[in-house]
Formats: structure tokens, C-alpha cells, sequence
């Protein structure tokens, strides 16, 4: 028997509906699989794969113990324990095992947060370690769950904190060292791309997986000893509390290299702790972040810019009347008596200003503060000595500060008859040691750093190659302006120092302008100064000391806060005495 | 298995160029059918599925024994840097300060230097 289709019979009818649903099944499949493949390959992968951020550690920050690294910041995994408590079954359990590890980084009220059955998030304690966190783990407790974060600790406390910052929540450097170098410090996070299981664990299948390592952040080495931060700290802190200052700064600098040894602000703050600090101007760093005008101690830089220039030596004369009129301004002593003809290492020991306008008019025609002089004292003073610029220390928040040059309208003979002796230019501390440095070293100026090497990945430390200086004075002017300070020194207050060393330095006790106007009641006292033998000076320091209406004195406040740290410094460089 | 000779055949080129010499061939007394080549290819089809399915679970439990190599790595580190830390903390200036080995230091009555 023959079968076959007959026209419009059901059996033809069946084929063409089935042809009919192949057909659409056919486009169906042709749409999904050729036109829609790029989306739901997509799709696949976002269910198949994953990406997890490999975070960059951040680099470890040190100081140096004499020539070693020692940790100044670390970083530290640590979890924060928390609890779903819709979840969570055994509260008693959870709350002893908790309170029994985490201890002090618990919540107090436990019970209460676990009894929020509402909640599906409940913070029960932070900064737990992982040892911590391994112990509370192997409890298998339910609902109970592990955030893990890296955050900073800080071995040595408080130590330079406005020398280091700190990190804020984001992860990104606030202030000093950590803001500075957050590019190097932060590293560059790695990538893992790749198919995983039920359970995160990446497998090697799958043909679009990347493994990218993280590079981790640069450890630093800071020039900052931590010995020297340590007693210079201590010694501010004692200075304001004997003289009643509220606020110090100091700063030590190796004058052979330009690194700093230690720079200390108070008050200060703990890093660790920064969301507590009630003030927030403890951040800055005011040996780089606060100009002033700096007083009597700039007198060492116009002797140094006579003498460079050829017109007067230690041993040049004048004739003090305790006034000299520049102008239409009569500018006076503080000092009064030291009347007659005097020479200018007697006007440094009594700091007698009109000695040092004496200096800037001799820098020009003699009786008057020229152009000249004025060109000459601002090559000096700007480009010499780098006052009223940026001196690129690592340490975020440098302010330039200003010194007027002649161009100006404003940088006329009155102005640079006040800059002689130190008042009417805008400093920071750190422009005005790192000037001194260059005569304390013999004629060579370095740009102050806090600087010192890396740690490379092997954990060795690798120091900077030594800086190259420029030499801004004549070794004889550098050598003269030192002794002169010296001079000075040992004129009032020899018997501080130990004996059988050379030290010298400069007071300064400077007026303060507020709203415009030089304030009556306040006034600012620094010193500055070196220490060292007769031929090398080992350290630089600067002390500065003030308050709102306090009205201090360099030689008063801030030269015992020097001799303290002078003194000390002499041990610990283990410097010998002469005889 | 073994295999009879059925038939000897000679082909004509072979007549024409190769006198004399015959050519044997032989045929399987086995037929296989449809179905079974079906099933033949299936199972090689199966066998190599399986094959490929151990390769990919031997380098799935590699992935697994990376993993966990790379989490004891993970901890260890940890563990190192706790460690660092406790140790710079025993080692900070204030602890140094603090200990009692410090405390019981006094200072020297005089120094002497060596010449040089």
C-alpha cells in the first residue's frame, strides 16, 4: 500500500504546523544565540565570573635610630565584628565569646544591639585582630559576620605627627608626609578576574581571567631621628610649660646634608586619633605652614650679605644714637644705651637694629637704602637664601611666605631698613634654618628635607644619594657671620653650654601684625642657632615660641628651650669636646 | 575475531600489468548495523566528554589547592605583620622609656673621651 500525503489532508496540515513552529524556533534561536550573543555572554559571565580588587598595601613609613629604620607607621589588618540579629540564635554565646576576645574593642551594650531583631546589621566590636577574629570564627557562631579593613598604627605614638599626617577614611593622606608622598605611599591596586565556584574560589577555566598583582606602596625613610624627635618634643613641652607659651615649634637640621632631624609642633595630636582632635590647626606643621616675620634672627643674613658684598666685617664701626632715620621713619633699638661708636659684632651681641640698617645703607650709598641696595639684599635674602619660596620639603602645607622685591611699589627704603633686622617679610621656619645652615656649614646652601631613603623589597634600606648644594655665600663670609654668632652667644650666655664645644646662635623677639597693625600685647621669641666644633657644625636649631596677647622673648623663652636641646645633642652625636 | 578469505578478484589493470599476481581481500563475517554505530559513537562521544570532564576537575582541584596554599599564605603574612607591630611597640621609645631597666639608669657622674 502506497502512503502519501493527500492535498489539504491533516497529515499535511500537521507538517506545515510543525515546519511552522521549527521556523519560529529556528528564528527564536537564530536571534538569541547570533544577534542577542554578546548580551547574554555577558550575562554569563557576570553570573560566572568575578572581579576582586586586590587593594595595594600602602607603604610603611620609618624614621631613623642614628644610621637604622625604625617603624614610625604600619599598616595592621583589622576586622570589624557584626551581627545580623534577625539571624542570630544564641545571644548569650555570641555575647560571651565576644566580650571574653575583643575585651576593650567591644560594645558595651551587647544584649541591647543583639535584641534589635529588626536589624540586620549591628555592630558588636572593631578593631579586632585577626587573632581576634580567628578565635571568634572557630565559635561558628550564627548571624555573627567579619567586615576586614587595613588601617594605620603608629608605634611611636604621637611622635611627629605633624611630620607624618595621617590617612582618612578613604584611604587618601591628610597632611604632612602622608598627603606629600600619597602617590607614592598609595601603590596601585592589582586586579583578579576570573570564572569562580559557589563559593569565590577562582578556578583557571573560562578564557577571560586576569591576574594582575597589586604593587604595593613605597616605604619611606624619613630623616626625622626618632631620638632627637623624641627629646626635642619633650623639651618644647617642657619650654611651654615653664614660660607659659601655648604654642612652640622647633626644628634640628644637619647643615652638612640639609636633612631634618626632627620637627616638632605643639600642640599636637595623635594620628591614630585624628576624628578626636578638638583643633583642628593641630594638623599643621607650623615650621613650614606658618610664616612670620621672623625678627632679630635675620640680622645673621644681612651681616652675611655686607660681608659677602665687601662693605662692612664683624669689626666695622658706626655711631649708635639708639635711633637712624630712614626716610621719613625713625627706626630705634629695642635695646637702649649701647650709644657711641660701636662695632656691628657689638650691635649682634645687644641686637641693635640700627647696626643693621647701618649694614643695608652701606649696601647702597652709605646714608641711604638705594636701589642698590635693595637689588643686592633681595638677591641675598630671595635667591641666596631662599626666604619668601617654597624650599620643596616633603611635608604637605609649605607656604611660600613673602618677601617684597623692589620692583614693587612696596618694596621701598623703609621696608628693606625694617628686613635688616628682620620685620617686614613673611618666613617660615623652615626657609630661615635652612639660610642659617649655609653658615653654619661654610657657604653652602641645602634644601631642607625630611627625606632620607627607601626600604626596597628585599627590606633593605636604601639611603638618597647625598644632595648637591649651591653655594650661595663666600666660605670666609660663612666662617666670619658663624663666629660672630658665636660671639654673641658666649657674650651672655656662655656658661649654659657645655664646655669644650662650639656653639653659637641668635635671639630674636619679633611683633606680631594683627588686622593690619602690629599687635601691642603680643610678640613672638625665637632663637636660632648650631652646635658643633670649631670647624664642623654638627646641628642647626630653631625654637620658636608664642601665644595669643603673650608677649615673649627670644632670649627669655626660647634660647633655654635651645641650650636644652643643644646640650643633649652634643651626647648624642657623641661629639668631643675641645681639651 | 578471525577473518576467511571469500573471494580473490583480480582487476583488469592488474591483468594487463601484473600477470600473475593476485590480490587478496577480505570481508568481515561481523555486520554492524545502524544502531550499534550509533551506540559506538556515542560511547566514544561519552568517553571522550569524560575525559575532558577529568581534565577539567584535576585543574579545578589544582585551583582549589592554590587557593588554599594562597590563603595560608595570606595568614602567615598576617600573622608576620601582627607580629612586626608587637615588636615595634616593645620597641617604641616609650616603652624603652618606661621599662624597668631604664629606670633604674643613672647618669654618670663624669665622661671621659678617648683622644683622638
Amino acid at each position: 500500500m502506497k502512503l502519501e500525503l493527500q492535498k489539504g489532508s491533516r497529515s499535511k496540515i500537521l507538517a506545515a504546523i510543525v515546519l511552522g513552529i521549527m521556523a519560529v524556533f529556528v528564528v527564536r534561536l537564530f536571534y538569541l544565540q547570533i544577534i542577542q550573543h554578546d548580551y547574554y555572554v555577558g550575562l554569563a559571565k557576570d553570573e560566572q565570573e568575578k572581579r576582586l580588587d586586590l587593594p595595594a598595601k600602602r607603604g610603611e613609613i620609618f624614621a631613623l635610630d642614628g644610621q637604622t629604620p625604625v617603624p614610625l607607621v604600619m599598616n595592621q589588618l583589622v576586622y570589624t565584628v557584626f551581627a545580623d540579629p534577625s539571624i542570630a540564635t544564641d545571644d548569650a554565646k555570641i555575647i560571651d565569646t565576644i566580650e571574653k576576645v575583643a575585651g576593650g574593642n567591644a560594645r558595651k551594650n551587647l544584649q541591647t544591639l543583639l535584641d534589635m531583631k529588626n536589624s540586620r546589621y549591628q555592630i558588636l566590636a572593631t578593631n579586632v585582630t585577626s587573632t581576634q577574629a580567628n578565635m571568634i570564627k572557630k565559635e561558628d557562631l550564627s548571624g555573627v559576620g567579619f567586615q576586614e579593613e587595613s588601617q594605620r598604627v603608629y608605634p611611636e605614638g604621637s611622635l611627629a605627627a605633624q611630620t607624618l599626617g595621617f590617612v582618612d577614611a578613604a584611604g587618601i593622606g591628610q597632611y604632612g608626609v602622608e598627603s606629600y608622598l600619597n602617590d607614592r605611599l598609595t601603590g596601585t591596586d592589582g586586579l583578579l578576574q576570573s570564572v569562580t565556584d559557589v563559593n569565590d574560589i577562582p578556578l583557571t577555566i573560562g578564557d577571560d581571567n586576569i591576574d594582575r598583582p597589586a604593587v604595593n606602596g613605597q616605604n619611606i625613610v624619613l630623616s626625622i631621628d626618632r631620638n632627637v624627635q623624641s627629646h626635642v618634643e619633650q623639651a618644647l613641652k617642657d619650654g611651654l610649660k615653664r614660660t607659659g607659651a601655648t604654642r612652640g615649634s622647633a626644628i634640628v637640621v644637619d647643615p652638612q646634608s640639609g636633612k631634618i632631624m626632627a620637627m616638632a609642633n605643639l600642640p599636637t595630636y595623635s594620628p591614630a586619633k585624628f576624628g578626636q582632635t578638638k583643633d583642628i590647626a593641630a594638623f599643621n606643621n607650623n615650621v613650614v605652614s606658618a610664616p612670620y616675620e621672623p625678627g632679630s634672627d635675620v640680622k645673621t643674613l644681612t651681616m652675611a650679605t655686607g660681608i659677602d658684598k665687601g662693605v662692612v666685617n664683624a669689626d666695622s664701626t658706626y655711631i649708635n644714637t639708639d635711633h637712624i632715620q630712614v626716610d621719613d621713619v625713625t627706626i630705634s633699638n629695642a635695646t637702649l644705651g649701647q650709644t657711641g661708636k660701636i662695632t656691628l659684632q657689638h650691635a649682634l651681641n645687644w641686637s641693635l637694629n640700627t647696626g643693621f640698617v647701618t649694614v643695608a645703607m652701606r649696601l647702597g650709598n652709605g646714608t641711604e637704602i638705594t636701589r642698590q641696595a635693595r637689588d643686592t639684599m633681595y638677591d641675598y635674602f630671595h635667591n641666596k637664601f631662599h626666604l619668601g619660596e617654597l624650599t620643596g620639603v616633603e611635608v604637605q602645607g609649605e607656604i611660600p611666605g613673602t618677601v617684597i622685591p623692589p620692583t614693587d611699589v612696596q618694596g621701598n627704603a623703609v621696608r628693606y631698613s625694617n628686613m635688616a633686622f628682620g620685620q617686614g617679610l613673611d618666613v617660615t621656619m623652615v626657609q630661615v634654618a635652612a639660610a642659617f645652615s649655609s653658615i653654619a656649614n661654610g657657604g653652602k646652601y641645602y634644601s631642607p628635607t625630611v627625606l632620607a631613603g627607601v626600604i626596597d623589597k628585599n627590606g633593605n634600606y636604601v639611603p638618597n644619594k647625598p644632595q648637591t648644594p649651591s653655594y650661595n655665600i663666600k666660605k670666609s663670609t660663612a666662617d666670619q657671620v658663624r663666629k660672630m654668632t658665636h660671639v654673641a652667644r658666649g657674650t651672655f650666655f656662655a656658661s649654659v653650654d657645655k664646655s669644650g664645644y662650639y656653639i653659637g646662635g641668635k635671639t630674636g623677639t619679633s611683633q606680631v601684625i594683627k588686622n593690619g597693625q602690629y599687635s601691642t600685647d603680643e610678640t613672638v621669641g625665637t632663637y636660632l642657632g648650631y652646635g658643633g666644633t670649631t670647624n664642623t657644625s654638627r646641628y642647626v636649631i630653631m625654637v620658636r615660641v608664642s601665644g595669643d596677647h603673650q608677649e615673649l622673648q627670644g632670649a627669655r623663652d626660647a634660647l633655654p628651650i635651645f641650650t636644652d636641646i643643644s646640650n643633649w645633642m652634643l651626647d648624642y652625636l657623641k661629639i668631643q669636646p675641645k681639651g | 575475531m578471525s577473518y576467511q578469505r571469500t573471494q580473490y578478484f583480480s582487476s583488469r589493470r592488474q591483468q594487463n600489468w601484473s600477470r600473475n599476481q593476485n590480490t587478496v581481500a577480505f570481508v568481515s563475517a561481523i555486520k554492524l548495523g545502524p544502531v550499534t554505530h550509533t551506540v559506538l559513537v556515542a560511547l566514544m562521544i561519552t568517553i571522550l566528554g569524560l575525559i575532558y570532564l577529568t581534565q577539567a576537575t584535576r585543574a579545578t582541584s589544582y585551583d582549589y589547592a592554590t587557593q588554599k596554599i594562597d590563603s595560608q599564605i595570606a595568614e602567615l603574612n598576617t600573622q608576620k605583620s601582627d607580629l612586626q607591630i608587637e615588636n615595634a611597640r616593645l620597641t617604641a621609645l616609650e616603652t624603652v622609656k618606661n621599662s624597668r631597666v631604664a629606670s633604674t639608669m643613672t647618669t654618670p657622674a663624669t665622661t671621659n673621651y678617648v683622644q683622638q
